[in-house]
């Protein structure tokens, strides 16, 4: 934070390292990414930064690729509308699509990016159920050098991330999801582009009537995603019943700790968030049935 | 305002500026350069009546820091006539009605305008969706969606 009256300092650097420099010399300094949750901080006095380091003039941060491994890395200052129409997306992998175009509205998904949103970590976002179901790496680089986390553990807490001092996101990492494998995000919102209420995202592949890679996760209703890799395990190898997806949906339903907010009640979120599992689930299950 | 020098094109003309970092765009538009059209309504991206084009897209003034839009074409309601031609879509919404108080109104013309440029044949359902990030709180949206049909099928 920062004197009243004194003058906010403006970086933007070329490269990620005159990025870490530049955050380093200055423990108020922050990234400002596409702006849409910290401008919007700073015109309600929520924040006031010492120094702001932009990162659009860094070119590596702009890319989309696929990896010799088949991930696709989608780097951190992409714009939510680059991930909602990313063709380099296949299978499974395009829950993050589904879950770009549902956020906000055009002019907001022009300006917010992926990077921007997971490091805010706001818990009823889109990304960060979507992250979670595909696996996803998240890449950070900070003072000590380079490291990559799981989505899964990047979430650490409500708006809380593994991001240390210093550090930023350089970008997110989907791994190749099975061939022929669908991702399907399913959102409950009150109004178009709000955030979710609750959130369901998922990836599910299945041969011959048999479950053979799932990952389900739950949005909005713990301080990070939910999922029960040990019920997935379980039903994986099996076929996708009724009371399996019971199963599934009961086990999640379990971990969750909702919160009420003006979205809706703890007690409402409990109800609706095993019912949206049931349902996104039957609906990749038939998007599956159809190809087969 | 001192600090940060740039320039910005706005409305095709060129404009050097010096900014502190956290003037916003909207700010620079409506104190330093006199262009009022763009509105300031909820100051946190949700209203969408300060709705600009940065290099041709629609973005939230309110949300972009003009000193980090350096370079950037800029396009605000004033730019969209043609001296005092009307463009289709400011047409369509004076001949509809569309317009009440006209505060969301320049924030509607700019999303309008965009989704226009690339949707040539769209649908009730399109248009709604396109303006879904842009609040009128006088009406119920439906003069505003057909005037922008209105608009699609006069460029038809």
């Amino acid at each position: 934070m920062m004197e009243p009256g004194a003058e906010v300092a403006f970086h933007r650097p070329r490269t990620v390292q005159e990025a870490l420099a530049l955050l380093s010399a200055d423990d108020g300094a922050v990234c400002l990414a596409g702006g849409a949750t910290l401008v919007a901080m700073m015109n309600a006095d929520l924040i006031a930064p010492s120094g702001l380091v932009s990162l659009s003039g860094i070119d590596v941060l702009r890319t989309a690729e696929r990896l010799p491994d088949g991930a696709v890395r989608i780097g951190a200052m992409r714009h939510h509308r680059q991930t909602a129409d990313e063709t380099l997306l296949e299978d499974g992998q395009q829950v993050v699509r589904e879950a770009a175009r549902q956020i906000a509205n055009t002019p907001v998904r022009n300006m917010g990016t992926i990077g921007g949103s997971i490091a805010f970590f706001d818990p009823a976002a889109d990304y960060p159920p979507a992250l979670v179901a595909a696996d996803a790496i998240v890449d950070i680089s900070g003072p000590n050098g380079d490291r990559a986390i799981a989505a899964a553990a990047f979430f650490v807490d409500w708006y809380e991330t593994a991001l240390g001092a210093g550090e930023m996101v350089t970008g997110v990492r989907l791994p190749a999801a099975p061939m022929g494998s669908v991702g399907v995000y399913h959102k409950l919102a009150r109004v178009s582009g709000d955030f979710a209420t609750a959130s369901v995202a998922l990836v599910l592949a299945m041969e011959n009537h048999t479950v053979s890679h799932l990952a389900v996760a739950v949005g909005a209703c713990a301080p990070t995603p939910v999922r029960r890799p040990d019920i997935e395990a379980e039903i994986i190898g099996n076929g996708l019943d009724d009371a399996k997806v019971d199963r599934l949906a009961d086990a999640l339903a379990e971990r969750l700790d909702p919160v009420d907010d003006v979205r809706a009640s703890a007690a409402y979120r409990r109800l609706v968030a095993p019912r949206m599992v049931k349902h996104a689930l039957c609906r990749a299950a038939e998007t599956l049935g159809g190809r087969q | 305002m001192t600090g940060h020098p740039l320039t910005l094109k706005v409305n095709g003309q060129e404009r050097a500026l010096s900014v502190s970092a956290t003037r916003t765009l909207l700010e620079t538009l409506r104190e330093d350069l006199a262009l009022t059209g763009a509105k300031r309504g909820c100051n946190q991206g949700v209203c969408g009546a300060c709705t600009v084009l940065v290099d041709g897209q629609p973005v939230r003034g309110c949300l972009s820091l003009t000193a980090n839009c350096d370079g950037a074409e800029v396009t605000t309601v004033e730019g969209l006539a043609d001296g005092n031609v009307l463009s289709t879509v400011q047409q369509a919404m004076a001949d509809t009605g569309a317009v009440q108080c006209g505060f969301c109104t320049s924030g509607m013309l700019i999303s309008a305008f965009a989704f226009l440029r690339d949707n040539s044949a769209p649908t009730v359902d399109d248009i709604q969706h396109a303006l879904s990030g842009n609040l009128c709180r006088c009406s119920g949206y439906r003069k505003i969606v057909d005037s922008i049909l209105l608009a699609a099928k006069r460029v038809a």
